[in-house]
């Protein structure tokens, strides 16, 4: 069941990308699905830029 | 019910018999597997009790009430996360150099102060830290540390926490980077594989960024395959004569590209180097500590150190100073750490999914951090004692010579031959190891053993390199991300004085802003590597003292919060290990200011010095300079204590004044709101 194994793969590779602080573009999308109907979701190049940017501003993201 | 407390009761008796165990073996070997069981029980049950009392009385958790993750959702940093997802990410950005190198240094005393401060230290100091403070930033949609100590205690208190965190991190980066030059001093295979590291990350941004936009994953696993293959290549590289020579650099050398590295990474665009490193150095750090506690599980390895050593008198080789304070202090990190302050008012509250998970990430996170202080611990203590000294011994205390070195060494009790340590730095394909002081070497040799061990003894020298390049990975992750968030405190705090300075965006601003912090940490890591005492010495226990004086500061603005919400008769619970952290830190601090001794003292070893000169035996240059270094420490360790007693003393007056009744027992939650989860 090839649509079963790519479900599995991309649960976990969600799961591997939120445990490393990594941008889950699809995850975004569902968001704005949800709570913001009708707008239009940026490419997934742009998304990447604004999380980037959102992620290492000024506040200490990890400890020594 | 009774199946539950037949569990709780069965591991409290194996958890208490583990300590007994450690107990009774006073003066010979005794197995790791009983330290990890005494520490794994004593997680368990102050996980089960003390943590669940903290949730549900002092704390009041409501899994009812909406996060902040839910309320202000936006698909970027404000996440609602599973559980077990936000747990590993928070694991990974706590857990750093610190609870790996600290227990190794501390290892001096032997293996039973640092292991019992580590597990006691942690469940009723540094989890409690991390857990009332993450609690606090989510009721206060995900507020920073200084915002809340702001808030909450006054606006003086706030910018005094604001400076000292960037001093802090200034002490921080530069002891972390004295670790790495330590680390790869002399060590073509090791300087070749880090250095591998900077074209990977920028394929792998560009990758990220330009080629095929957003594939993360994609782009972090090229990046680990291209780094292993760069992990192999050093061997021969190592091996050859005509590349060795390009790779083989001094401790100055290898300072300067550090330095270099850090205002690059800060003012490049993070997509470029500084955030694909990130992503590579969290897989590196997860998967390698995963790998180690199998390691220890499947070898579990007899400790050869013992449970006290003589130097428990103050007079030890790796860093001055008595048991008491000090092993409190060399071990931050895994005990109680004040850094992780920042992180539990950082990116975790925006994450968390339900206001009751706060009890397992902020607990239960830093538990596991202690377990990795408690397997570095063991993972130094497999070393022969002999060999450990010479490893982690400045090379002034030990002499010049593998000879002197093996005789210095007799004199403390221990043995060790000069061919057993050349032929251990054959085995990890290095020429020496011999005073490679700062932790990290002697950790990668104890992994290397405890790996070849678990996994097959023929590739010693590739685990001791894969352990080196991964300490060297992440806390180079430190020294760029802190220099950049530096760079940002220091504008903010500069936009004060002079406005232009205050906009981040503004090319010369940052420029200026990153040249100043790096010039900041540079100067002290400099100051280490000319140090003849190796810098780890001075530099270890002025960052220690630091970070547990952070410690204090979010542990009274922890104590604040539970008054202020009308639980003063909880307020325990942060009031004890702040007083003993303050105990401990101002001990500390008055002992590295006043103290006659010299080794131990700024101010001592300042007049030694001058009084050196004097005599003649001291060229004046070098003399000078080691005065000055002395001068700026003594400086840097008093305003650390001002800041704390200020911090403090402010506190207490709102303590005071909602006892009294002039201060209003109400604490500047958000108003609650009704989560949308099903309970």
């Amino acid at each position: 069941m090839p649509s079963e194994r790519a479900s599995i793969v991309a649960r976990w590779s969600a799961v591997l990308r939120r445990v490393c602080g990594m941008p889950d573009y699809a995850a975004f999308v569902a968001h704005l699905e949800e709570h913001h109907p009708g707008t239009r979701p940026p490419s997934e190049g742009e998304y990447y830029s604004q999380y980037v940017a959102a992620r290492y501003g000024d506040a200490p993201t990890r400890c020594c | 019910m009774p199946m539950q407390t037949l569990l709780w009761i069965l591991i409290s008796v194996v958890g208490a018999g583990a300590w007994g165990v450690i107990a009774l073996h006073r003066g010979e070997t005794i197995n790791a597997a009983w330290l990890v069981l005494a520490a794994v029980g004593t997680y368990l049950v102050a996980y089960r009790f003390y943590a669940r009392f903290l949730a549900t009385r002092v704390l009041e958790l409501d899994p009812r009430r909406a996060t902040p993750a839910e309320r202000l959702g936006n698909g970027r940093d404000f996440v609602p996360t599973s559980r077990g997802v936000l747990f590993g990410h928070h694991f990974a950005a706590i857990a750093g150099a610190g609870p790996l190198v600290g227990p190794v240094l501390a290892a001096q005393f032997g293996y039973l102060p640092g292991l019992l401060w580590i597990v006691f230290g942690v469940v009723l100091g540094g989890a409690v830290q991390d857990f009332v403070i993450l609690t606090a930033s989510l009721r206060r949609d995900g507020k920073s540390l200084g915002q809340m100590a702001k808030e909450e205690i006054g606006p003086t208190t706030g910018l005094a926490a604001m400076i000292a965190i960037l001093a802090i991190m200034i002490i921080l980066l530069a002891v972390l980077a004295l670790v790495v030059v330590n680390a790869l001093r002399d060590s073509p295979w090791g300087m070749f594989t880090i250095a591998c590291t900077m074209p990977i990350a920028l394929l792998m941004g560009f990758w990220m960024k330009v080629w095929r936009p957003g594939r993360t994953l994609e782009a972090t696993a090229v990046g680990i395959v291209l780094l292993l293959l760069a992990l192999v290549a050093g061997r021969y590289v190592a091996q050859s004569p005509v590349l060795a020579p390009l790779f083989t650099a001094n401790g100055t050398t290898i300072a300067w590209l550090i330095i270099g590295y850090g205002f690059v990474a800060s003012v490049l665009p993070v997509w470029m180097l500084l955030c694909p490193r990130d992503y590579l150095s969290t897989f590196m750090k997860i998967g390698t500590i995963l790998l180690l506690a199998v390691g220890i599980l499947v070898v579990h390895p007899p400790l050869k150190l013992p449970a006290l050593t003589r130097f428990i008198d103050g007079s030890g080789p790796v860093f001055a100073g008595k048991l008491f304070p000090f092993a409190f202090i060399t071990i931050a990190c895994g005990a109680i750490s004040g850094f992780h302050a920042m992180v539990a008012s950082g990116t975790t509250p925006k994450m968390l999914r339900r206001e009751s998970d706060a009890l397992l990430i902020g607990y239960g996170g830093m538990l596991t951090e202690s377990f990795v202080a408690v397997m570095a611990l063991c993972a130094a203590a497999v070393l022969d004692p002999g060999v450990y000294f010479a490893i982690n011994a400045p090379l002034g205390a030990l002499g010049g010579s593998l000879d002197a070195a093996a005789e210095t060494i007799r004199t403390w009790g221990f043995s060790v031959t000069p061919s057993q340590m050349q032929a251990l730095a054959a085995s990890v394909g290095e020429s020496t190891l011999l005073a490679r002081t700062g932790g990290a070497p002697s950790l990668a040799v104890g992994m290397a053993q405890i790996f070849s061990g678990a996994f097959g003894a023929q590739m010693t020298a590739l685990w001791y390199h894969f352990a080196i390049m991964f300490e060297a990975l992440f806390i180079l992750t430190t020294v760029d991300t802190g220099t950049r968030v530096g760079r940002f405190m220091f504008q903010e705090l500069g936009g004060h004085a002079w406005e232009p300075l205050g906009r981040t965006s503004w090319y010369p601003s940052t420029v200026f802003a990153s040249a100043a912090v790096v010039a900041g940490w540079g100067w002290f890591l400099l100051q280490g590597v000319q140090d003849p005492l190796g810098g780890i010495n001075t530099l270890w226990p002025l960052f220690g003292i630091s970070n547990q004086l952070l410690a204090v500061v979010a542990l009274s603005v922890g104590t604040t919060v539970i008054i202020r919400a009308g639980k003063a008769r909880y307020a325990w619970v942060t009031l004890l290990p702040m007083a003993w952290l303050l105990v401990v830190t101002l001990t500390a601090g008055w002992q590295k200011l006043f103290s006659a001794d010299p080794r131990l003292g700024f101010i001592a070893h300042a007049a030694a010095t001058t009084a050196q000169m004097a005599a003649g035996v001291m060229d004046p240059a070098r003399g000078a300079r080691l005065v000055m270094n002395d001068r700026i420490d003594a400086v840097v360790a008093a305003a650390f204590m001002a800041v704390v007693v200020l911090v403090v003393v402010s506190s207490m007056r709102v303590w005071v004044g909602v006892h009294r009744g002039r201060i209003p027992a109400r604490s500047k939650e958000t108003p609650f709101v009704e989560s949308s989860y099903a309970v």
